[in-house]
């Protein structure tokens, strides 16, 4: 009854590089039956976007694909544009990781969703018109006959992704390709797309193919797995089989990268080291020489109280105002309200605060961005000694950045590397390496592994734990990863539009969470059951 | 859209106050006057021309009577052609200098933006890599050079286009002076446009509309091609404007009555109100263009609101 | 994507990798060797020329290019004879052997040994001698033929275009690197500064380079040259003045993007000095985009310096640009288009190079921006 629609024999994609040639995908076999859900697993790099790509045509064009994909028993893999332009968009649609730009934002979504209707079904703007109002009502998008006229910079994240969908649907396919979908959207934005994708799946009984790191959604979601690395799928298999007994030690390893343990809850009389009372921060926006700045209350109000060797989890959505607290804790931004270190008051300014910033420091989120390109590895971690421990020789400064790189797990022969030859993970580690050499107190840590692979995330993780309990540091970390908050901290303050919505103990607000939000949040990001009722 | 387009003329207005203070002030406390001539003056005649053009006034009081004179649209009279004023002389000239500036532009435009869309639509082939050269070559031969050897080429040695002068009913006189005008605008722009494209077909919304199976003349004229043309929209506007108030090279080259010539004239003659006049019409273009780039880049993008 | 495979290669900083990016473009590569031969050309040209850049053959007014010497075998005997006309004496024979031309020479009065000075004083012979028999009626005289050659040929008034150009090449190229210094060190302080302060001293500084921009640039080189009169230092002046103003824009452009770096913040975090985070992180950062503008300055200011030579605004004869050397062809071009020719090829092959250069370096400094 369940044909197989879509089969893919050893494809091999291949990119010219000034480099030489980059082998992408290296001879992937698949098979898609009608109305399951295939969902493709991997880290970065692994290749399992460029398989979807190279199926639909969309390769850069320095991309060559080779193999074969068939779909309905019809070659499809380099068969011209015009000849894919009969089956993509068609029989087979796709939607991509990025909302925010996958639409065109010159043209209102109405024009943009008729394209397809237009193009494949042949139908004229006017006789389209009632059929996305239509397909604008399925995926959810409230009073679809003002939205349809909308540019798609005035739809948020959640809706464009929504638009995209229907964009997908739009012909009746038989295959949906979903790269990613919910990447780039909130813990809560994501789950419900996710049960967007599910339903439609029951209702219209389309295949998906679902591509993505997180194997928490895969969990959910598929019917069939295949895990990718390097190019190549080292497992594949029903999902029921393949969570239960993972075979390739791969596998394993990505359903054991969930981050697990808890971390030893700080000594009863620890004393406070960082206290905010009544915190404000407000931005304004805007405003020239005559228009008013319009204001904006990132933290309004929030008090928080750190102990030695205590980890505070900030959670939330983006905009809720949980980096913005974690910088003013730092004075690192003009805010209202106490900020006391050790019980006194913290000065502003840049060279009053200067003195504390030794043991008050920070960690970003990007390791990309916060390591400067043209420095070494050395002049980068070193950088703190010059200004706080300016007497020290060149020689005691080289002998600090290697013990501080040892300490984080890194070769300290690299000093005289360039950040851009280092993986996200290793470079997460400098970030580390480069406050753990001034010997601070308190880390404010600022989503350090959201832009990391999960199989990354669970090493930094456990090394942030190591460093607190060597050091007896503090931390406050910042993420909307609950999974990674659970395994780091002992207190949770759980905020939504700068406020404070709930907090208390990490397992108190795991096991019993109080707030609607709070729940929502844990829904999103642990559960574990189906999304799909019926299969 | 209309409000907006009132409030930014009001806005510019401060803009052409200072300019127009700064060079008034800069020409006339440059050393040398208008009748510097090789043989000074008769110093009874000298004085009853400072009377008749005010000179002998006090520079603030000049200033104010200039300033009054321009709320009104009198430029004044030329100090060195002594039979017009600055606002007859704009009269003959501006007509020319607007009419070869606009046929350039639209040349330059049109043939700019082919070649550039051709070139990013055949990324890295022997056609790309010729137009990249020509219009490199284009952007780097100065004006001076083009005109020149175009008039010699087109004018003595094939004897087919007049190789200078004017008239206003012939325009085979034109079509020399417009070429020189053209040819580094159409090599600017096509850089510029093959970059945008470029650009514009990596997008993610182009991957989209191929992703969709779209028609490839969909993808790159709906999709691909607006999206390119919002940076050469904003170039357009002071090229526009420098264009269409005629180039002191080509006028000189080809012997052209147009008003690109008077700047530098009027400057080297200390001709005060012809100098002022000049910039006075150059800030009014640049404003007026800027405005016109504005309106156009909110009419095609409609992320840009009037505000 | 950068994977831990990266870390077996040799450690490579941008800039290394900027430099072997650029040396595989062969284009920008070209330029770079063309520009270097320019610029020596440029230096020692004119020091080992035989023709002084200045110097009128008065004989040789716009003779074209050619690879032979002046005087021309067959032009030698015709010159030889008007002179020795001149000189009202009669030539009995003459031969010319190699370099030497000996005439012998007779008149019906004593010949005034003064008669070398006609030869002395001609571009084309040289140390002449004259030696009389006893009589004092005849003589033989022998005279040096000087050879010159004209590659490029000769201006209006005889002078050796090849050594004009290569003194307009150094003109060209000094005012271009100069005025453009002068841009870069205006512009980089002005931008930083104005970038790193931000706020209303930004919104200040850059209203005023924004009405600057609006003063047409002629006037402002014919305000300067009318105040201080004209040199080629006022011209530098000038045009470094009014080049400044895109360099400021891009260097604020730049640090207004870095300031919201991770990277600066991080610095901040830790509590860096404002001229720390200046010295280490915002300068070095923008250093590329500012070389790659500075190679289109260069292009753009030698064009300036042509464009006030052509006006008449610029270099004043006897010195000379290569702007000025066009203007001169532009006029000549009918008569003698080598004039035109010349200087027209010779800076258009530079601005080629230059900007050839530029897009090399932007596209090894930057790869994505292409």
């Amino acid at each position: 009854m369940t044909e197989t629609i879509l089969s893919v024999r050893d494809l091999r994609v291949t990119f010219e590089t000034p480099d030489g040639p980059v082998s992408a995908v290296r001879g992937v076999n698949l098979d898609l039956k009608s109305g399951e859900t295939l969902a493709i697993v991997g880290e970065s790099g692994s290749g399992k976007s460029q398989t979807t790509m190279a199926m639909m045509g969309l390769l850069a064009a320095n991309g060559r694909a080779d193999g074969s994909v068939t779909y309905r028993g019809r070659e499809i893999l380099n068969i011209g544009e015009r000849a894919l332009n009969g089956i993509r968009g068609k029989k087979i649609t796709m939607i991509f990781q990025e909302p925010m730009t996958s639409l065109d934002p010159l043209y209102r979504i109405g024009r943009q969703l008729a394209e397809p209707l237009r193009y494949h079904a042949g139908l004229s703007a006017r006789a389209a018109r009632p059929r996305i109002l239509e397909l604008l009502r399925l995926v959810g998008i409230p009073d679809p006959e003002r939205r349809i006229n909308s540019y798609p910079h005035e739809l948020s994240g959640g809706q464009r992704q929504r638009v995209m969908i229907a964009m997908a649907l739009a012909n009746d396919p038989d295959i949906l390709i979903a790269d990613e979908p919910t990447t780039a959207l909130d813990v809560t934005i994501q789950a419900q797309i996710l049960e967007l994708l599910a339903d439609l799946q029951k209702r219209l009984g389309m295949a998906i193919v679902f591509i993505t790191h997180d194997l928490g959604i895969v969990r959910r979601f598929a019917d069939h797995v295949a895990v990718m690395r390097y190019g190549e799928v080292v497992e594949d298999g029903a999902a029921e089989a393949l969570f239960a007994a993972p075979k390739h030690p791969y596998t394993q390893m990505l359903l054991d990268a969930e981050p697990e343990g808890r971390k030893e809850p700080p000594a009863e009389d620890a004393p406070a080291l960082l206290t905010g009372d009544d915190v404000r921060v407000t931005f304004h926006l805007g405003g020239g020489l005559l228009a008013k700045p319009t204001p904006l209350h990132a933290v309004k109000g929030i008090s928080v109280s750190l102990h030695e060797g205590q980890t505070i989890g900030v959670v939330g959505e983006s905009g809720s105002g949980k980096s913005t607290l974690g910088r003013a804790l730092l004075r690192l931004t003009e805010s209202t309200g106490r900020v006391a270190w050790l019980g006194k008051e913290l000065p502003e300014g840049i060279d009053a605060m200067r003195p504390y910033r030794r043991e008050l420091q920070l960690v970003f989120q990007d390791p990309f961005g916060s390591l400067s390109p043209r420095m070494t590895v050395g002049q980068i971690i070193t950088e703190g000694l010059l200004i706080h421990e300016p007497t020290l020789s060149r020689k005691d400064r080289a002998r600090r950045a290697d013990e501080a790189l040892a300490e984080v797990g890194l070769d300290p022969s690299m000093r005289n590397r360039y950040p851009h030859e280092f993986s996200g993970g290793q470079r997460q580690r400098i970030a580390i390496a480069r406050t753990m050499i001034l010997r601070p107190r308190v880390i404010v840590l600022d989503e350090p592994t959201s832009a990391l692979d999960r199989s990354v995330q669970k090493q930094i993780v456990t090394l942030l734990r190591d460093l607190q309990a060597k050091h007896s540091l503090s931390y406050v970390f910042i993420s909307h990863d609950l999974s990674v908050v659970r395994a780091l901290s002992d207190h949770i303050i759980v905020m939504k539009a700068g406020e404070i919505v709930e907090q208390g103990p990490t397992d108190a607000v795991f096991d019993a969470p109080r707030q609607d939000y709070t729940r929502a949040l844990m829904a999103a990001a642990l559960s574990t059951t189906r999304f799909r009722t019926a299969s | 859209m209309l409000g907006y387009t009132l409030r930014r003329m009001a806005s510019a207005i401060p803009t052409i106050f200072i300019i127009v203070t700064l060079t008034f002030f800069a020409i006339r406390i440059a050393p040398g006057g208008p009748f510097d001539l090789e043989r000074p003056l008769d110093p009874l005649i000298l004085a009853n021309l400072q009377r008749a053009y005010n000179l002998d006034a006090p520079l603030w009081q000049q200033y104010l009577i200039y300033l009054g004179n321009l709320v009104q649209g009198d430029l004044g009279p030329s100090f060195t052609r002594r039979d017009f004023s600055v606002n007859d002389l704009f009269a003959q000239g501006l007509p020319v200098s607007i009419l070869l500036g606009s046929l350039a532009l639209l040349a330059a435009a049109i043939m700019g933006t082919f070649l550039g869309a051709v070139a990013a639509l055949r990324q890295n082939s022997w056609l790309d890599n010729a137009i990249v050269a020509i219009a490199t070559l284009g952007i780097t031969t100065p004006n001076f050079v083009i005109a020149p050897l175009l008039s010699l080429l087109f004018g003595v040695v094939l004897g087919i286009l007049p190789a200078g002068g004017w008239s206003d009913s012939n325009p085979a006189y034109w079509i020399l002076p417009i070429v020189t005008l053209a040819l580094p605008q159409v090599a600017v722009i096509a850089r510029l446009v093959r970059g945008a494209t470029v650009e514009a077909l990596r997008a993610n919304h182009v991957r989209t509309a191929r992703a969709y199976g779209l028609p490839g003349r969909v993808v790159v004229g709906v999709h691909a091609l607006r999206a390119a043309m919002l940076p050469t929209v904003s170039y357009l506007g002071p090229t526009a404007a420098a264009l269409l108030t005629g180039s002191v090279v080509v006028e000189t080259i080809f012997g052209l009555p147009g008003i690109g010539r008077y700047f530098v004239q009027g400057a080297l003659g200390r001709d005060y109100t012809l100098v002022m006049g000049t910039v006075v019409v150059i800030a009014v273009f640049v404003v007026l263009f800027n405005l016109l780039v504005d309106l156009a880049y909110a009419w095609l993008d409609p992320r840009v609101r009037y505000d | 994507m950068t994977d831990a495979t990266t870390n077996a290669a040799p450690s490579r900083s941008l800039w290394q990798d900027a430099w072997r990016r650029l040396r595989a473009n062969r284009a920008a590569v070209t330029s770079l060797i063309v520009l270097i031969v320019l610029g020596l050309a440029g230096i020692f040209g004119p020091m080992i020329s035989p023709h002084p850049y200045g110097q009128i053959y008065q004989q040789y007014v716009r003779v074209p290019p050619s690879l032979e010497a002046y005087p021309r075998a067959e032009e030698i005997e015709p010159a030889i004879e008007s002179l020795i006309r001149r000189a009202r004496v009669e030539a009995v024979g003459a031969e010319v052997e190699g370099q030497t031309a000996t005439v012998a020479v007779r008149s019906d009065q004593p010949i005034d040994t003064r008669i070398t000075r006609y030869f002395e004083r001609s571009d084309q012979f040289t140390n002449p001698q004259l030696e009389l028999a006893d009589d004092g009626m005849t003589g033989t005289l022998t005279v040096t033929v000087d050879r010159n050659y004209f590659l490029l040929g000769t201006d209006n008034l005889g002078r050796d275009m090849l050594s004009r150009i290569l003194i307009g090449v150094r003109i060209s190229l000094a005012i271009g690197l100069l005025a453009s210094a002068m841009a870069l060190v205006l512009g980089v302080a002005y931008g930083a500064i104005s970038g790193y302060l931000g706020g209303r001293v930004d919104n200040v500084m850059m209203r005023i380079v924004d009405i600057l921009y609006s003063l047409p640039f002629i006037f402002f080189v014919i305000l300067l040259l009318v105040f201080f009169g004209r040199s080629l230092f006022i011209i530098f002046i000038a045009i470094g003045a009014t080049e400044w103003l895109d360099m400021a824009r891009i260097v604020r452009g730049q640090t207004l993007s870095l300031k919201r770096r991770e990277f600066v913040q991080a610095a901040e975090a830790m509590g860096a000095t404002r001229s720390g985070i200046l010295r280490r992180h915002i300068i070095p950062n923008a250093l590329g985009p500012v070389i790659v503008f500075v190679t289109l300055l260069v292009p753009k200011a030698i064009l300036a310096e042509s464009l006030l030579s052509f006006l008449g605004l610029g270099v004043q004869d006897p010195m000379t640009s290569l702007g000025l050397l066009i203007s001169e062809g532009a006029q000549n071009m009918r008569g003698a288009p080598w004039l035109l020719f010349g200087p027209a090829a010779t800076l258009t092959v530079i601005l080629f190079a230059l900007n050839f250069l530029g897009d090399g370096l932007r596209d090894s400094l930057d790869p994505k921006e292409r």
